[in-house]
């Protein structure tokens, strides 16, 4: 009984069903019974309707295990709500292990009113169970400060960026996706009414929130005004003033960046590895991969995407040219969308934790497949004042360096290809051509480009996990109709997240079939077809 | 004694006698062989044929002609055509594959688009540079350093960086061709098992 003590320190939330297990509950509290002071009960209308957003909340709040109750498969009072609770528990549970955290700290269970014993024990067992485990190693992060006052901090974005050269000629609108997808929006309005000192407005704020930052009106900008970098920086002063973030998926890959903060997280990221790939863990090169794990758990039962063939498929290539890279079992998040969403402070947590971790592997080059880490490593850590020991290259780039080296080819391939940029590669690092020399190597039956291309391409609706809205769905419409004016039947992508969204748009009921392409990443393209010559 | 007979053909003014050069210099300053070199040329020396003739041996060399070759490095139609079957059966043939049709040889050749190479790097002139890498790649007849040294020392001043990229890029053109045939000779052409 040495562990009592240990165990007495737990924090452990229970989500409990307010139909059935919710009575026994009651009858347990009526007889008196000693219920753990431990747990913690949040009391729930189904437990279908916690969603995985939600379940993993309390982790990032620094809970040590998290139970959802609900009642019997067959019993819901709602039809579904039992199935629904098993598939995101089972989903949590695989992404607690990948990070680290064990999937042993969130159980569920079913209970119907005639079974407050079996309730109590099952409680019992949960908290035995978490405290062989131990304390979490997730630190509760630390609200951020309020401030009242910030006119100086906006002051001096506006000055960095040198908004103040702004002509107010329209181009900016007139090439915005949002606009052109019907949203009453205006970059250079926004500019002008944050110089003008409305930054408090609430419409100005949820127009802050809404840009994609796809950065198609800086290319277009004569002026050269960097509107997608100055909408980061004023998201991150009136996010630390009101804390609002305009997320996506009910927070959850918010949450999920801001956990993999804690120091002492020691993750488990390369667990699904498959057997026929090669890492060398005293490798000089290092590939570091990126969220997708995350990205194909979590969106498994609605969208179903295989972003995750993008990561194993370049690590293929670089197995393809010998290369047996490292890879860091505790890879963090790089922090790109806590930096798109205002919270800088988290976001220099991971970066500092990465670097750190990177540095002291030896590695002397990082591959990145996924255009926002490329972006983040390349720009945003070097901005922050880190100290990088380590060349960061894309795949794309990678590749073109091996495959110009000569004796590979490429199988012809049956399909007719277009392709989809990604904002990150082909606007803000100004890299549309190495994905386009690489596509240029291959031999598909045709590859046509669709009506907006290179450093002009329609954006595939979001960002950083936040701000979906209708018009996200408008212009991942209009960019799958250009997809499929190509006439191809096979869309190529850059970027895991353009998958899950434009993937999202094709699952509308309303437009049944019209919109359904097949997509597969680039990397994976080549990885099919290469071949020693 | 290890004795190789290198022949290195092509065009006047391809940069062949140059190439030879390269060849039998780092062999003897760099890799501390001794070395010969014959350059001839017909009275065609602007665009007709050339060739360089190299030998490397590890002891004294008492005739600097070269009787039959173990390796052929041919950057020209006539000048393959010209030594082609005097190669020895386990020598190397290399060849410019933009410029030498093999026609019907029934035996090995290591082919590398070198003009094209050169073209793609911005200068024509380069063609033999890179031969000279493909060369070091595939047959190993001199060692890496000691021949990336001396293109860097022949080569005129401020075009050394150029010429050595230019070597790189055929020294791993050259590699990369072992390596495919490696690979496919264990079975494992292409990335997915």
């Amino acid at each position: 009984m040495g562990n009592d003590q240990a165990n007495k320190n737990l924090k452990i939330v229970l989500f409990l069903c307010t139909w059935g297990p919710h009575a026994a509950f009651q009858q347990l509290q009526d007889k008196d019974c000693r219920i753990p002071a431990q747990v913690k009960m949040v009391r729930i209308p189904c437990s279908g309707r916690v969603s995985k957003a939600l379940l993993f909340k309390p982790f990032e709040m620094g809970a040590d295990g998290v139970v959802l109750v609900g009642c019997g498969s067959g019993v819901c009072r709602y039809g579904v709500g039992s199935i629904t609770a098993e598939k995101n528990v089972a989903d949590t549970r695989k992404i607690l292990d990948l990070l680290g955290l064990s999937r042993k700290r969130l159980r569920l269970g079913a209970f119907s009113p005639e079974e407050p014993q079996a309730l109590l024990d099952f409680l019992n067992g949960f908290i035995e169970e978490v405290g062989a485990i131990g304390k979490s190693p997730v630190i509760r992060p630390v609200k951020p400060e309020k401030h009242n006052d910030h006119s100086l901090a906006i002051k001096e974005i506006i000055q960095k960026h040198d908004v103040y050269s702004c002509q107010e000629c329209g181009k900016c609108s007139s090439a915005c996706s949002l606009t052109l997808a019907g949203k009453q929006y205006s970059p250079r309005a926004i500019a002008n009414a944050i110089i003008g000192g409305k930054v408090d407005d609430p419409q100005v704020q949820k127009d802050v929130w809404a840009c994609l930052t796809c950065g198609i009106c800086y290319e277009r900008c004569p002026s050269a005004v960097n509107f997608p970098e100055f909408i980061r920086d004023v998201r991150a002063v009136i996010k630390s003033a009101q804390g609002n973030g305009n997320e996506a998926h009910g927070g959850f890959f918010g949450s999920l960046s801001r956990t993999m903060t804690s120091p002492e997280i020691k993750g488990n990221h390369w667990n699904w590895l498959p057997e026929d790939i090669k890492t060398d863990s005293s490798s000089k090169v290092l590939f570091f991969g990126g969220c997708a794990p995350y990205f194909d758990i979590f969106f498994k039962n609605h969208l179903a995407p295989s972003t995750l063939d993008s990561v194993s498929d370049s690590l293929r290539l670089m197995n393809f040219f010998d290369i047996h890279p490292r890879v860091l079992d505790d890879e963090r998040c790089c922090g790109h969308d806590l930096l798109w969403t205002g919270d800088r402070e988290n976001f220099l947590k991971l970066a500092k934790l990465n670097v750190d971790a990177i540095n002291q592997s030896g590695a002397e080059e990082v591959i990145i497949s996924c255009p926002e880490g490329y972006r983040t490593f390349v720009k945003d850590y070097p901005q922050a004042g880190l100290d990088m020991q380590f060349k960061v290259t894309h795949i794309h780039e990678f590749l073109e360096r091996e495959i110009s080296k000569g004796s590979v080819g490429f199988k012809s391939l049956d399909r007719k290809i277009t392709f989809q940029d990604s904002c990150r590669l082909s606007r803000h690092m100004e890299m549309a051509e190495p994905a386009r020399k690489l596509l240029a190597r291959l031999s598909p039956l045709s590859f046509t480009e669709m009506t907006d291309s290179g450093a002009g391409a329609i954006c595939c609706g979001n960002c950083a996990w936040s701000g979906c809205d209708s018009f996200s769905k408008a212009l991942q419409v209009k960019r799958l109709r250009q997809a499929r004016e190509t006439q191809g039947d096979l869309l190529v992508t850059s970027c895991p997240k353009c998958q899950v969204h434009l993937r999202c748009a094709m699952k509308d009921p309303f437009f049944g079939k019209d919109l359904e392409i097949e997509m597969m990443d680039l990397t994976s393209v080549m990885a099919k077809t290469i071949c020693w010559e | 004694m290890q004795k190789l007979e290198v022949i290195i053909t092509g065009f006047g003014g391809q940069g062949i006698v140059l190439a030879g050069r390269i060849l039998g210099q780092a062999a003897s300053l760099g890799d501390h062989k001794e070395s010969t070199l014959i350059q001839s040329y017909g009275p065609e020396s602007r665009g007709g044929a050339c060739s360089a003739q190299v030998i490397i041996s590890d002891g004294t060399i008492n005739y600097p002609y070269v009787r039959q070759p173990d390796i052929l490095a041919a950057m020209s139609q006539a000048g393959f055509d010209k030594f082609v079957n005097d190669v020895r059966p386990e020598g190397f043939i290399l060849i410019d594959q933009d410029m030498v049709k093999v026609k019907g040889l029934e035996r090995d050749y290591f082919a590398v688009p070198s003009t094209r190479m050169a073209e793609e790097l911005g200068r024509k002139m380069m063609a033999n540079i890179i031969m000279i890498g493909f060369i070091t790649a595939v047959t190993q007849s001199t060692s890496l350093e000691a021949t990336r040294q001396t293109v860097s020392a022949s080569v005129p001043k401020g075009t050394e960086e150029m010429n050595i990229k230019a070597f790189n890029k055929g020294y791993d053109y050259g590699l990369s061709l072992l390596k495919a045939r490696d690979k496919k000779a264990s079975g494992q052409a292409g990335a997915l098992a």
